[in-house]
């Protein structure tokens, strides 16, 4: 069971997610041991060994998993602009009332 | 006036981060009575550094992000009195680091911006808060397994980010909730946010870290930091010991709170919330 809203607002319409370099990103997969939501997935097999799976399951403006990145390879969306759309979301909801 | 450390340095001789901790860790012996401890020798032989690190106050030197030196710290249960993180100090000096494992030019420079920082005494402010919060709550508890999660049931506020607000007046206190401390265990550093600095509600209100992770608080509110909790310096423990109270964070004067209500819950909501994630995710 994953959240489904965040503020009333359906989960799935808040782009809220890490976004990995992988140009930076070492494999160390210290933020799949940290993040107990699910969010990453690792693929052994592939290029990309560790892929963003779930990005609706990461709480909304949570960044710990950055501070796990020994190479900062990982970034998330700007705040205020999230916050200005989910408030956007939220009046909407209220005008179809 | 010079400083007097024990020095525990990253020792990520591989990277430039950990050659840049190792520049600095020596540097600062030369230019303080400080002494380092190789955190390789003191995890296998540690009576060779117990005397240090019981006389003088600690400094943890960190790389990077995996934050090896406080970990080793944490594992140490060592008080922790200054804390720096080499790769956010060049992130905020707008100074790249190179993978080059011999030191440049810039990384020189970064090596003595923090040194001044470390050795210039740091001017005391006293902040005398003038709003009274109330220091006794009553809690509702959820328990599981042998953790029981407390929260209080009146005048606070939360985000989902696990972060409170209690306002009185125009003012407000921030803190983080019993399920945050439950979550990291024994909290051993706290990173203050600027006092007098702007903070946008969901901003960065500070840093807490534990042996686990580093948690950054998400502030609930947007305004003026007008004072931090000057006791969770010495004493970071009092977050795990009353997260509503002693352990306060920090004081801030509210700037738009009608707006920021709107994605704050009470009471109610949030215990449903606690509820719903001590089940699914607290092991």
């Amino acid at each position: 069971m994953s959240e489904s809203t965040f503020m009333g607002v359906p989960r799935e319409k808040i782009d809220w997610s890490p976004r990995i370099d992988y140009d930076k990103c070492n494999y160390c997969m210290e933020c799949v041991k940290f993040c107990p939501h699910n969010v990453y997935e690792v693929r052994e097999n592939n290029d990309k060994k560790l892929i963003v799976k779930n990005p609706n399951n990461c709480v909304v403006f949570c960044r710990a998993c950055g501070k796990t990145c020994g190479v900062d390879a990982l970034t998330f969306p700007n705040k205020g602009k999230t916050i200005k759309r989910i408030k956007e979301i939220r009046k909407e909801m209220e005008g179809n009332e | 006036m010079s400083k007097s450390y024990a020095i525990l340095p990253c020792n990520g001789l591989d990277k430039c981060a950990g050659c840049i901790a190792k520049e600095l860790a020596i540097k600062l012996t030369e230019t303080t009575d400080s002494q380092i401890i190789c955190p390789v020798l003191y995890r296998t032989v540690d009576a060779r550094y117990n005397k240090i690190v019981e006389e003088k106050p600690l400094l943890v030197i960190d790389g990077c992000g995996t934050r090896c030196a406080s970990k080793i710290a944490s594992e140490k249960s060592l008080k922790v009195d200054q804390k720096i993180n080499i790769s956010d100090e060049a992130k905020s000096n707008s100074i790249t680091i190179e993978n080059n494992l011999r030191l440049g030019k810039d990384e020189l420079k970064l090596v003595d911006i923090i040194t001044d920082k470390l050795t210039k005494e740091k001017e005391k402010v006293k902040k005398v808060s003038s709003t009274v919060f109330p220091q006794i709550f009553e809690y509702e508890i959820y328990k599981k397994d042998k953790f029981t999660f407390k929260v209080p049931k009146e005048g606070f506020l939360f985000n989902e980010n696990d972060c409170w607000v209690y306002v009185v007046g125009n003012k407000a206190r921030i803190g983080v909730a019993d399920y945050v401390q439950h979550s990291l265990s024994d909290i051993i550093f706290f990173e203050p946010p600027e006092t007098g600095s702007k903070i946008d509600q969901f901003g960065e209100a500070g840093t807490i870290e534990s042996g686990k992770a580093v948690f950054e608080i998400v502030c609930p509110v947007s305004g003026t930091i007008t004072a931090v909790n000057e006791n969770l310096i010495e004493s970071p423990e009092l977050i795990n010991e009353d997260p509503y109270g002693k352990g306060w964070i920090a004081e801030i004067e509210l700037s738009d709170y009608e707006s920021d209500k709107e994605l704050l819950y009470y009471f109610d909501k949030y215990f449903e919330i606690l509820k719903r994630k001590v089940d699914e995710f607290h092991v």
